[in-house]
């Protein structure tokens, strides 16, 4: 039975739709419940706030993801495994509902480039700007608006980009054919979407003006950008909570016979040690959002002075949740270096144990260091020694990943395709990143450089170094096993050789700006600092990242349809994904694989590390 | 790619169900070679496996992308045969080109490139075998510790390359305050540590990308070497040590910072949107500007009237937050400039539309210069009772005490030096200089007799002893 395609069979098409029904009935029942209450009928705050939140339901619930949940309620049966419409193919397919991890891993990748390609958009646009002194087209309303969504936006994209990753490959690469929860997983991405509608509507609203980090009161005073940009953020915690669930539970319960947890390719335990952090601390950003929205829209006031309240409070809830996220942000990247190493070096992976252990170390420490973010907050002058001992702390599980890096490339046999390319940089930048750390965990000198680009330099560094690039080196090192095809190796050395000094010029350029007294989050700046060459390197820079960018999306859409037909295991890999034909199959493994090795055993010359089909003799590897 | 007999025309099968296939395959292949010789086209496994029997090929070329054989299944048995075959996986791609893929090493070649190395392969003595691994060759000990040695001279000069690189280029402020000094140094050890560990991991990464390349066409694997729980060890606890040393030293530079003098010149800076102002309390001044004597502490105590602000000066290199809420929420940050000049005092923390624009200057005086701006805009004169008749304004002290001699809310203070009180409580003093002082920071200590208890306490609070002392110097003169 063939079933009938067309526009509205597109999920996103009716999805967008129940966005703009829920909008309207939002709005309109809030006009009604003023008008019964004898109120003036129009409140610009409730009418948006009100339209948001059923916005977002309506998008859900006419989207489809919910399907399966309300016939259960209603106690109907629906199929063991659901086949979404074979019909829908290409881009149809991507924008449609599915419950198969690997094509939701797909539509968490795709948004995410999307995501990232938009905050970059924003990027450009004040950086443009800020390439000379003097304000030349960007009004600092705009300004304002623009740093603080190219902010959340980038944090929304790497969200996505780690979901991305994680939901393709931990089924794979555990042995299992999907997640724990497949409909929660559907779920779980789709609400990203219109979280994404809240985060471009402060355009329309008045903008905010308080950065991504919302600190009141002056997020109290903001216009109605800000409460779009609060709800907008729950809703993509939201997304987090429930996906890092779904990766917890298909860890512990899916893994294949004799997979025990050191037997996990180490980009599973990277994955769990992300999953328990975003399970347990995501809450604290949506509860922080949520009191400063109370404030606004039902005149609370935890963290106003005037009314009793305590702005440092704000802080110490927000940070608690914004400092373990960053290693959400990076732990991943960090477990694709680990995972690509050894392939492209011949190598095991140097010290597997403790680099496992050291991703659950970082996430422990992690915790435990928040306050680091607000040594300049008048916050209690003694209790920053403590955090600054646990923050310098963070320093020494990461340290053993790096030497571990270095021991299983050191005596290796290396090749340099686009991959590798993109691990070692990632290695160099989160390096950079990492050790202009120091002098923000140092009280003293953090007194210096807090809220100046010097900052910036940091977490873009690390930022760029723990997800961007080895997000690259992901998308590049899998493109092959998730479309069957292979990309074009030339345009993917080309962005990798752009992109890496362009980097190094925006890093150090920052860095050096912000200890010459360039502050954060300014639209102009005084030329008397002497920074204005520097700055416009950094504009420069980010438009060669730009373009490095466009090249590899271009190279990926191009060779998604017509690249060379790639073979099962271009790399050489022993991970059990690598074992399945490209693109895999729709329920991944037809039996049950079994662990006969380890996984990083390369130079053995044993029989691998999983068997696809237990019950027929292994090739050796001297045939 | 080699093949067992030279010289003689190879024998090829050909696994495929496309006819169309086969034919010019077999075209192209004897076009090209001449010694190459289709001796049958299999359409499925079960046929191919009869071919293989009967025909005895050298080499089995399979149609990759032909959907109606399923390869997996052919590979399968063909591993599990006894015949170690060569197996060839040709895929006609989208482009111009057609690939072949050798199955057993898993790279794909142009099959012009693949034909001319069959060829090389052919005219050599003895053929080369390229197998997958099992133990590659091992590097000895000694060549072990000699790359380790040359690396690690490298790690030294890239790290006296950066450190004399980054003393080329302006990286601070010049430093301006006593507060920059632990600071400035503690900056400079962690510039020290970042050039080292920098060029620690950078140079050990280099040299492996120059020095342990894979040879072209070498396909077996590296050393098996898992790790060294020993040097883990190592590698967790010097670090841990290191980390442990610096967060010390950075509390003693934090404590460096925050040495109390107990004769700072107090000045309230109030941060609005988006403007600074800054109070003297002491001297009755209200400024936009930040002037301050050079080598004196100051003792700023910052506040906002409405949203988060900061105080920065980069030269200073302290920075505090200026919060709102009133006194509850006011918050100390001490310097002491070390050279005069002229700064600028730029606000920290963003605070809406203006924020980039919220600044105030900020100008170290030498001692001189500053008394004479202090008493210019203060009027303050070198007389203490001048002084204090400003502070019986500047305090209040005019709403409830006259100084003509007619009673208000408080007693008058003219002719008030010395005389004899009496109290509400029946006892009496001489108002010498210790009872007026008594009376300013304890009003309701002794309430003169037909008087009532209604001084506030506040209003002392906020004078210094010198303040006191000024007004009771004016009182004195009051005869």
């Amino acid at each position: 039975m063939t079933q009938k395609t067309n526009f509205f069979s597109i999920s996103l098409v009716r999805g967008l739709g129940g966005f703009l029904a829920g909008t309207l009935v939002g709005i309109v029942l809030t006009v009604v419940v003023r008008v019964v209450m004898s109120l003036p009928a129009w409140d610009a705050q409730a009418a948006w706030v009100t339209g948001a939140i059923f916005g977002v339901a309506g998008f859900m619930l006419a989207i489809g993801v919910m399907g399966d949940w309300m016939r259960w309620a209603k106690g109907e049966e629906t199929p063991e495994h659901p086949e979404t419409n074979p019909n829908l193919r290409g881009w149809a397919k991507i924008l449609s509902v599915s419950y198969d991890h690997k094509v939701i891993g797909v539509q968490y990748g795709i948004t995410s480039l999307a995501l990232f390609v938009l905050a970059g958009t924003y990027a450009l646009l004040f950086r443009t700007e800020l390439a000379q002194t003097g304000i030349q087209f960007l009004d600092p309303k705009n300004f304002n608006t623009s740093i603080s969504l190219h902010g959340i936006v980038m944090i929304g994209a790497t969200l996505l980009g780690v979901g991305a990753m994680s939901n393709y490959l931990v089924p794979l690469m555990i042995g299992a054919n999907d997640m724990a929860f497949p409909r929660l997983n559907a779920f779980a991405f789709w609400i990203n979407i219109p979280a994404a509608v809240l985060l471009t509507l402060p355009w329309f609203l008045g903008g905010f003006d308080t950065g991504w980090t919302g600190y009141p009161p002056l997020s109290f005073l903001a216009p109605l950008g800000m409460d779009m940009f609060f709800l907008g953020v729950y809703f993509v915690g939201l997304s987090s909570i429930l996906g890092s669930l779904n990766i917890i539970a298909t860890t512990i319960r899916m893994r294949a016979p004799g997979m025990n947890y050191f037997r996990m390719p180490i980009f599973v335990w990277t994955a769990l040690a992300t999953a328990i952090i975003s399970l347990t601390a995501t809450q604290l950003i949506g509860l922080s959002f949520q009191m400063v929205l109370f404030e606004r829209v039902f005149g609370m006031a935890f963290f106003e002075p005037a009314q009793g309240g305590n702005p440092i409070l704000f802080q110490h809830l927000f940070w608690f949740y914004s400092h373990p996220a960053v290693y959400v942000f990076v732990l991943t990247g960090l477990g694709v270096i680990s995972e690509l190493l050894p392939v492209f070096a011949r190598k095991p992976l140097f010290g597997y144990r403790w680099v496992a252990l050291s991703s659950f170390g970082i996430a422990l420490v992690g915790f435990l260091v928040w306050a680091h973010h607000m040594f300049t907050s008048g916050m209690e002058p003694y209790l920053r020694v403590p955090f600054m001992y646990s923050t310098l702390l963070v320093a020494v599980p990461t340290g053993i990943k790096f030497f571990s890096w270095v021991g299983t490339i050191w005596e290796g046999k290396l090749s340099f395709e686009t991959p590798m390319l993109f691990v070692l940089g990632a290695i160099s930048i989160f390096l950079l990143g990492g050790l202009s750390g120091p002098p923000n965990g140092v009280v003293a000198t953090d007194l210096h450089v807090q809220d100046t680009y010097w900052i910036v330099g940091h977490f873009h560094a690390t930022l760029f170094g723990g997800f961007v690039f080895p997000f690259f080196a992901a998308l590049y090192y899998w493109f092959p096993k998730v479309t069957g095809r292979m990309y074009n190796e030339r345009l993917g050395k080309l962005h990798f050789w752009l992109m890496l000094p362009a980097f190094y010029v925006q890093s150090l350029g920052q860095m050096q700006t912000g200890l010459l007294g360039m502050r954060r989050r300014i639209v102009d700046y005084d030329p008397s600092l002497g920074i204005q060459t520097t700055q416009l390197l950094i504009t420069i820079a980010g438009f060669v990242i730009a373009i490095a960018v466009l090249i590899a999306i271009i190279n990926f859409i191009t060779s998604a349809r017509k690249g060379e037909v790639a073979l099962a295991n271009p790399w050489r890999s022993r991970s059990p994904e690598w074992q399945l034909p490209s693109p895999v199959p729709a329920h991944n493994y037809e039996e049950t694989f079994e662990v006969v090795g380890e996984p990083y055993d390369y130079g053995l010359g044993d029989k691998g590390y999983v068997n696809l089909h237990p019950g027929m003799a292994m090739p050796s590897a001297a045939d | 790619m080699t093949l067992p007999d030279k010289g003689k025309p190879q024998r090829v099968l050909i696994a495929s169900s496309h006819p169309l296939f086969g034919q010019g395959l077999r075209k192209l292949l004897e076009s090209r070679r001449g010694t190459v010789e289709v001796v049958g086209m299999a359409s499925s496994i079960d046929e191919a496996m009869q071919s293989l029997a009967a025909l005895n090929p050298d080499l089995i070329i399979v149609d990759y992308d032909d959907e109606q054989l399923n390869r997996d299944e052919f590979l399968a048995r063909f591993v599990e045969g006894e015949r170690k075959l060569r197996v060839v996986l040709l895929s006609l791609s989208d482009a111009q080109q057609a690939l072949v893929y050798d199955r057993r090493t898993m790279a794909a070649s142009r099959i012009d490139d693949w034909l001319e190395d069959w060829k090389i392969a052919n005219m050599e003595e003895t053929p080369v075998e390229p197998e997958i691994p099992s133990g590659p060759t091992r590097p000895n000990r000694r060549s072990s510790m000699k790359h380790f040695i040359v690396a690690g001279i490298l790690v030294v000069l890239m790290t006296a390359l950066i450190i004399f690189g980054a003393g080329q280029i302006r990286l601070l402020p010049e430093a301006a305050s006593v507060q920059a000094q632990p600071i400035d140094q503690m900056f400079t050890l962690e510039f020290l540590v970042i050039a080292f560990l920098f060029s620690l991991i950078v140079v050990f990464l280099l040299y492996s990308i120059f020095v342990f390349r894979r040879k072209k066409g070498d396909l077996t694997d590296a050393r098996h070497i898992e790790g060294n729980p020993r040097l883990e060890i190592v590698w967790t606890v010097i670090p841990l040590i290191i980390v442990l040393g610096f967060a010390f030293m950075g509390s003693q530079a934090l404590a460096e910072t925050q040495r109390v003098d107990p004769d700072a010149l107090v000045v309230d800076v109030v941060g609005s949107q988006w403007s600074w102002r800054f109070d003297y309390p002491e001297l009755g001044i209200s400024s936009t500007e930040l002037r301050l004597p050079v080598n004196k502490q100051v003792l700023l105590r910052l506040s906002s009237m409405d949203v988060i602000h900061s105080f920065w000066v980069p030269e200073f290199r302290v920075k505090q937050d200026a919060l709102p809420g009133g006194k509850e929420f006011v918050r100390p940050l001490r310097v002491t400039p070390t050279t005069v000049g002229e700064y600028k005092l730029r606000c920290a923390e963003l605070c809406g539309l203006n924020h980039y624009s919220m600044e105030a200057p900020v100008i170290v005086m030498a001692a001189v210069d500053y008394e004479a701006w202090v008493a210019e805009e203060a009027g303050l004169s070198a007389d203490p009772a001048e002084r204090g008749q400003k502070w019986y304004e500047t305090y209040g002290c005019r709403a409830c005490h006259s100084i003509d001699g007619s009673p208000l809310v408080g007693p008058t203070w003219k002719g008030l030096y010395g005389i004899e009180r009496k109290f509400t409580d029946g006892s009496t003093a001489i108002a010498d200089d210790a009872y007026l002082t008594e009376s300013i920071r304890i009003p309701g200590a002794k309430v003169v007799d037909g008087f009532q208890d209604l001084m506030p306490a506040a209003i002392a609070a906020s004078m210094t002893d010198q303040q006191v002392q000024d007004v009771i110097e004016f009182i004195k003169s009051l005869k």
